[in-house]
């Protein structure tokens, strides 16, 4: 999900859903994460039977953890999977000491309607000291635990109002069982729409809800859905003490406002530490008419219904659209299909702890029946998605950690052997080159990346001085054992602001643990040991296992990052599809 | 010989001060050999502020700078300021190596205290402004009509790359033979052939 957490100071008073952080972040629009893996599928004559589901969370009547207040609520959804484990799918954000939370951030699912897909539900309490750390990053046994519940997500699909509410259930030992609320399910289907509309709003003359300062205000804006419950998209920040507050630009996507008619509720709420934000005003409108006001620099009247006597009063404070803008955001696709190139590299891994080739249990074992080993496996596998995606089939091939024909230890040696002129053509001639090395190229040591990541950047940037729209890829086939992690980290930070990503293929049963802090998914960033700090997320691993056991698809895995890590820099470039009138 | 550097001072993440997070009112200031500039103050951001502001300054190209030092501080209520953390830039990180001339560099940092502990990571991006008979390489390429491209390729493309909504129940849940429609690129089964790529329904565009 987006990475549009920031951690307040306070807790819990951070915009959630349509605020960016860094410019190399990625919105929360991940609808094209899927379609570039679609795509594949579908040029092919096989259509996926999928569409990507959004899960919109609350839950009532949870047990109180905390003794001087509420719970903090958290929910985390995962998807049992056939071995009866548990995959993480995403998180929603924390809410502040309420037992009735009502999540705002979305969990995105993909629906496939031939699979028995059973979610499990997990609610969380996460102690007050966890509250500026990014969700992502929460160790979950250190949090209270409030609860479970699982459903089918077909169960909720073929609901007409495509909502569920679930009874959680927990165990608390000594077999006691005791009333733990109900968790409610909404799902939305998720719609590629391209529009973002970016708007500046601020508000004056507010009312004043504390007693020895001013309010402290913030919006949180609701969208009415067919059955009428308004579900929450987005709040922004909150305003300290301020009476006549100003937010930072809101950016909602057509995911989470639905059409332009679409009622939205607007709220200003004054933020209250103990959970009972105190309600200012409120007011109904659509994207639409949010725009008009916009134009004719008209300001809305916030509205108070008062609980006892049902009447609406008109208030003085009132909500200004200072900027209203509708961008076009481009997907990978638009990339891509406009002629945007992707080019890939080849990086195999020829260190001596792959095993002797003459050993039949090495990765890199000759068989003289001709079965192909770990890695002709995996080239063979990789090699018929990027064929597909690399835009001319030419692919500079590489090996790292073998003693070539000279008799030295080379980090970066041409994979088919010629002294000058790395490429070769197709998966074919990866698959010949990689023969030829086995037999020209002794396995030795130590496992460096850093070479051929350099290497790769040097052709990333020589792109960029030519002024060609492409974006590379470099595929490391390795077995997972690195000598040189500080190097390796270095080269990767190094390269992280060019159109470069990394694909980490591992083969074989090693230990990959180096591999998975590379990949950097827990949302911590790289860092260099010069105190450089990777401008965005360019690594992606790919262990070759997951694939062979069947969890994934080897399509579903080397695009699971790539389009994300793609438009995270253009988008970060303002550089638009070839061809496409600027945004 | 001096070249003008463009910086953005974009944002920072994580910002502390003795462990805690910072919930001041921050800035920074940023340091060429002995000249100094300073940024607008954030006033929302607390911890994670966002300054997105533009500064220009010469640096000597050369040799003699080999870092630019960023710093940010704070305002305390009583209007000293003090510092959150410092983070050395190489010079070399955004000029030869990998960054070809007049590329705009996306930098992130890690900030030091005094002390040398972590408070935080500073964002900023670094553009080493061409000299005048240097054309910029923003890669907005090729002139290609659009709309001469679409027609073309709809025909051809039609049929085979969606599946058509089915009229079962399952319809409203497909959700591919709506979501490809809305301006989505169609691409022809020939990929290399680039004449054969279009746009349907080019509304947005």
């Amino acid at each position: 999900m987006g990475n549009c957490l920031t951690g307040d100071v306070a807790g819990g008073k951070q915009a959630i859903g349509g605020v960016q952080q860094r410019p190399t972040s990625t919105s929360n629009n991940n609808a094209a994460l899927n379609d570039a893996v679609d795509f594949f599928f579908r040029s092919r004559g096989q259509y996926p039977l999928f569409s990507q589901i959004e899960l919109s969370l609350s839950a009532s009547n949870l047990i109180d953890r905390d003794i001087t207040s509420k719970s903090d609520p958290m929910a985390v959804m995962y998807l049992r999977k056939k071995d009866g484990k548990l995959e993480e799918i995403g998180r929603t954000e924390v809410i502040l000491n309420s037992l009735d939370p009502n999540w705002i951030e979305k969990i995105t699912v993909s629906f496939q309607f031939e699979a028995v897909q059973t979610l499990v539900f997990h609610v969380y309490d996460v102690d007050s000291q966890y509250h500026n750390v990014p969700v992502k990053t929460l160790k979950l046994k250190d949090q209270d635990y409030l609860g479970e519940a699982t459903c089918v997500l077909s169960e909720i699909m073929t609901k007409p109002n495509r909502s569920l509410t679930l009874n959680l259930n927990g165990n608390f030992g000594a077999g006691v069982s005791r009333r733990l609320g109900t968790l409610s399910v909404q799902a939305e289907e998720t719609t590629a729409s391209k529009t973002v509309v970016e708007m500046n709003l601020r508000c004056i003359n507010l009312d004043n809800k504390d007693l020895f300062s001013k309010s402290d205000p913030f919006l949180r804006i609701s969208r009415i859905v067919e059955n009428s419950v308004a579900v929450p998209i987005c709040r922004t920040e909150v305003v300290d003490n301020n009476l006549n507050p100003m937010w930072r630009p809101v950016c909602l996507t057509t995911q989470q406002y639905g059409s332009r008619d679409n009622p939205l509720i607007i709220e200003c709420l004054d933020f209250n530490t103990n959970g009972t934000h105190d309600l200012i005003g409120r007011t109904q409108k659509s994207v639409a008419e949010l725009e008009r006001h916009c134009l004719q620099k008209e300001s809305v009247n916030f509205v108070y219904t008062s609980t006892s006597h049902g009447r609406n009063k008109v208030l003085k404070g009132q909500l200004i659209v200072d900027r209203f803008v509708e961008k076009v955001q481009y997907s990978f696709l638009d990339y891509i299909s406009s002629g945007f190139e992707l080019n890939f590299m080849v990086a195999v891994d020829f260190t001596a702890s792959n095993g002797d080739p003459r050993n039949p249990g090495s990765l890199h074992y000759n068989d003289p029946s001709g079965k192909p080993n770990s890695y002709q496996q995996a080239i063979m596998e990789v090699g018929e998605v990027i064929q597909f995606y690399g835009s001319d089939r030419r692919f500079p091939a590489w090996g790292f950690g073998g003693r070539t024909s000279d008799n030295t230890v080379s980090h970066a040696f041409n994979l088919n052997g010629a002294p000058h002129g790395d490429e070769v053509v197709g998966v074919e001639g990866i698959m010949s080159a990689y023969a030829s090395a086995l037999h020209n190229v002794a396995l030795a040591g130590p496992t460096l990346f850093s070479h051929v990541v350099d290497k790769a950047a040097n052709i990333a940037s020589q792109s960029l001085s030519q002024n060609i729209p492409k974006y590379f890829v470099l595929l490391i086939i390795t077995d997972g054992v690195l000598t040189d992690m500080a190097g390796t980290l270095d080269a990767l930070v190094r390269a992280s602001d060019l159109p470069l990503s990394v694909l980490i293929v591992g083969v074989g049963n090693a230990d990959f643990s180096q591999m998975e802090i590379l990949d950097a998914d827990n949302g911590r960033r790289l860092e260099s040991s010069t105190g450089r700090v990777a401008t965005r997320d360019t690594v992606q691993f790919v262990p070759m296992t997951a694939v062979h056991s069947g969890q994934v698809s080897v399509v579903q895995a080397l695009l699971e990052e790539l389009p994300g890590q793609f438009l995270s820099y253009v988008r970060s470039r303002n550089i638009n599809p070839v061809g496409a009138p600027a945004i | 010989m001096k070249r003008s550097l463009e910086i953005e001072l974009i944002s920072a993440e994580g910002l502390k001060v003795d462990r805690k997070p910072v919930k001041k009112k921050t800035f920074c200031v940023v340091r060429i050999d002995q000249n100094s500039e300073v940024t607008k103050i954030d006033t929302f951001g607390g911890s994670h502020p966002i300054w997105k502001d533009k500064i220009v300054m010469e640096m000597p190209m050369d040799g003699s700078v080999r870092f630019i030092i960023v710093e940010v501080k704070y305002r305390t209520k009583g209007g000293a300021e003090k510092s959150v953390g410092v983070a050395k830039i190489p010079v070399t990180d955004f000029v030869g190596g990998f960054a070809p001339q007049g590329h705009l560099n996306f930098l992130s940092y890690r900030l030091r205290d005094q002390c040398g502990d972590k408070s935080g990571i500073v964002n900023v991006s670094i553009m080493v402004k061409p000299d005048g008979s240097y054309k910029s390489p923003s890669p907005t390429v090729a002139q290609k009509d659009y709309a001469a491209c679409s027609s073309q390729a709809a025909a051809a493309a039609n049929g085979q790359m969606w599946r058509p909504r089915t009229s079962s129940s399952m319809a409203t849940t497909v959700g591919y033979g709506g979501r490809v429609v809305t301006g989505v690129p169609v691409w022809c089964a020939n990929n290399n052939n680039k004449s054969s790529i279009g746009y349907r329904n080019s509304t947005k565009w």
